[in-house]
């Protein structure tokens, strides 16, 4: 029992971050999303230590470990892409995972190239 | 009244499949059962078979969805349990993260626009290789349709599991560190599945890199998408 508040209770501070980063990105008018905001503040305040690891851990893990489900409403849209998708859509397919490949092969190539580098 | 019910009997009833979702893919374990496969399969059977509309799915739907912001958020603590091997490759990840990324966006505008299609959709495709929490705020902020995106997500991280062997080989990348680079920044979670295959140490390289190209896309898609696709 003791457990699940925990959980709770990191996650409402992790929220309480998120709206910060929301806050941030409507002030200043960014087009980084709040939430990529909200985690560089994270990452920033653990790494110098004004947040103790120990207050967001639980939820962090909790949400980490099950970070598939809060996508569901957003994959289940496909119902709604179904004909678009057996249409010219599919050449989308395509080009999504033709892409991906060349990602892979760059980013690859990229970070081997810096690493030979540095080795000699 | 109504909608507080349907809202209520959604969310235990989107619960309930992913668990059981989870728990087929730890018996099974093939990349094709992961719950995010299975559990939208499910779903979308189940809204078809009934017609139930999407919009109604969602009235209970949104609630869920109200967590991925802290869900992005999280990402921070592995980045910050890492940080020793952050910091240890952090010219590798760097670079090829952001070669990964300029060069995956770029030619994935152009070829959605030779090809005619939209806006809207290009810009969903933009943020194929993030991942999903991202991808989906990325989309929010710049006008994306964010089912398209999180479909083409599903697309990335499969492209990664299937076909990431037949790419290093041919572009003769064998570095473990660099695979493991561009499996995080190529297929994101998935691809982190796969190089933990290779040990620990790759799926922590792989999971900064996912995290560093994702922080990457949100600060270079806007740019790029403004510069290609809609000035020219």
């Amino acid at each position: 029992m003791l457990n699940i508040c925990q959980v709770i209770i990191h996650i409402i501070f992790l929220y309480c971050i998120y709206r910060i980063g929301n806050w941030i990105q409507t002030a200043f008018d960014l087009i980084i999303p709040g939430s990529v905001i909200g985690m560089m503040i994270l990452f920033i305040l653990l790494t110098t230590n004004v947040i103790k690891a120990a207050w967001i851990e639980k939820g962090a893990n909790f949400i980490i470990n099950n970070l598939v489900l809060f996508f569901i409403p957003a994959t289940v849209g496909l119902i709604n892409y179904l004909d678009f998708f057996a249409g010219p859509g599919f050449l989308l397919i395509l080009i999504a995972l033709f892409c991906t490949l060349l990602v892979i092969a760059s980013s690859g190539a990229a970070s081997q190239w810096m690493l030979g580098r540095k080795e000699k | 009244m109504t909608n507080l019910f349907i809202g209520f009997i959604t969310i235990v009833a989107t619960c309930c499949i992913y668990l059981i979702a989870k728990r087929l893919h730890k018996r099974w374990g093939y990349p094709f059962t992961v719950p995010i496969v299975t559990s939208t399969f499910f779903i979308i059977i189940i809204l078809l078979v009934f017609q139930i509309s999407y919009e109604t799915f969602m009235i209970g739907g949104q609630w869920i969805k109200e967590l991925q912001g802290p869900a992005v958020v999280a990402l921070a603590y592995p980045l910050y349990k890492q940080r020793d091997i952050l910091k240890k490759y952090l010219t590798p990840i760097l670079i090829g993260s952001f070669a990964g990324v300029f060069i995956g966006i770029s030619v994935g505008i152009f070829l959605a626009k030779s090809a005619g299609f939209e806006e809207a959709i290009i810009i969903s495709l933009t943020t194929k290789s993030v991942t999903m929490p991202v991808a989906i705020a990325i989309n929010e902020t710049l006008g994306g349709v964010t089912t398209l995106a999180a479909i083409f997500v599903m697309i990335a991280g499969f492209g990664g599991i299937f076909f990431s062997s037949v790419i290093y080989k041919m572009f003769r990348i064998n570095d473990d560190v660099a695979k493991s680079v561009g499996l995080g920044c190529g297929s994101h979670a998935l691809g982190i599945s796969k190089a933990l295959e290779s040990g620990l140490r790759e799926g922590s390289i792989s999971t900064i890199a996912m995290i560093v190209s994702a922080v990457t896309v949100s600060v270079l898609a806007p740019w790029l998408v403004e510069l290609l696709l809609i000035d020219s």
